[in-house]
């Protein structure tokens, strides 16, 4: 999960993910949509992958990329956490006001 | 056209706490960054600000939308420009009710206007709001250990 996070955090990459939203493309059709080096794209490529984000598939002799939609699931359940989480402290923070108040007023 | 299918995240969480303190954990600035945020600006009022640092940088932003002290609560929720996230402010919503239960409170949440995974694949304004709200809810450029758990 933490890869994935970190993977989502690099605004290059958020961008190559919305450019294989829809269509399976070459590392080189998606280097042409940025300034930066192709072994840069390349190594975005494989930070991705790693990360579950990103599917590759092998076509004779190119390699294609599409995003993977599952990886995006997995992080959907990381904000479920987090408000698992911030309700979790809502609710100990709430509690404790109430037993001062009830406190108070014994 | 497309047909967008929102998903979204609902919790029920009982407190024993009565409706009155609860709610002022969600609309009082100083009491809300004690279960979220490291600052806040809460304009409790209908069209009034919400603004709260989540954790260093990242800004959650949008306003108040209803307010029935001590019930229910509906606020819009989204990121600010000087996050990580470029998504909207106030482009998601959040309705909080609250309902007594003997001394203490059913807590109802939910957070709504997110797309799901299988919108993303014919819905483009949805994949990119996607991304960036999750970019975000992983605490931006470094998540390291959830600086949100650390309140």
């Amino acid at each position: 999960m933490e890869a994935a996070l970190k993977a989502m955090a690099a605004p290059h990459r958020r961008r190559i993910l919305t450019l294989v939203r829809d269509d399976e493309l070459t590392a080189g059709a998606i280097a042409a949509h940025f300034d930066v080096t192709r072994p840069a794209v390349s190594q975005h490529l494989n930070v991705l992958k790693e990360a579950g984000l990103l599917s590759e598939r092998r076509n004779g002799t190119r390699r294609l990329y599409r995003a993977r939609p599952q990886g995006l699931e997995e992080l959907r359940s990381f904000l479920e956490e987090f408000w698992d989480d911030r309700l979790e402290a809502l609710k100990t923070e709430a509690e404790n006001e109430e037993r001062t108040k009830r406190a108070h007023d014994d | 056209m497309h047909t967008t299918t929102e998903t979204s995240i609902e919790r029920e969480i009982a407190i024993a706490a009565s409706p009155e303190t609860v709610w002022e954990f969600l609309v009082d600035s100083e009491k809300s960054t004690r279960w979220m945020g490291l600052n806040a600006r809460l304009d409790p009022r209908p069209g009034g600000e919400y603004h709260v640092e989540v954790c260093p940088g990242q800004t959650a932003g949008g306003e108040f939308v209803q307010l029935d002290p001590p019930h229910r609560l509906v606020w819009t929720w989204g990121w600010d420009e000087g996050s990580t996230s470029e998504v909207p402010l106030g482009s998601t919503t959040i309705e909080v009710t609250l309902v007594p239960q003997g001394e203490g409170t059913l807590l109802h949440f939910t957070h709504s206007g997110l797309p799901s995974a299988d919108d993303l694949k014919s819905h483009t304004h949805g994949w990119e709001h996607y991304l960036e709200r999750l970019t975000v809810a992983a605490g931006g450029e470094d998540p390291g250990p959830d600086p949100w758990a650390e309140r």
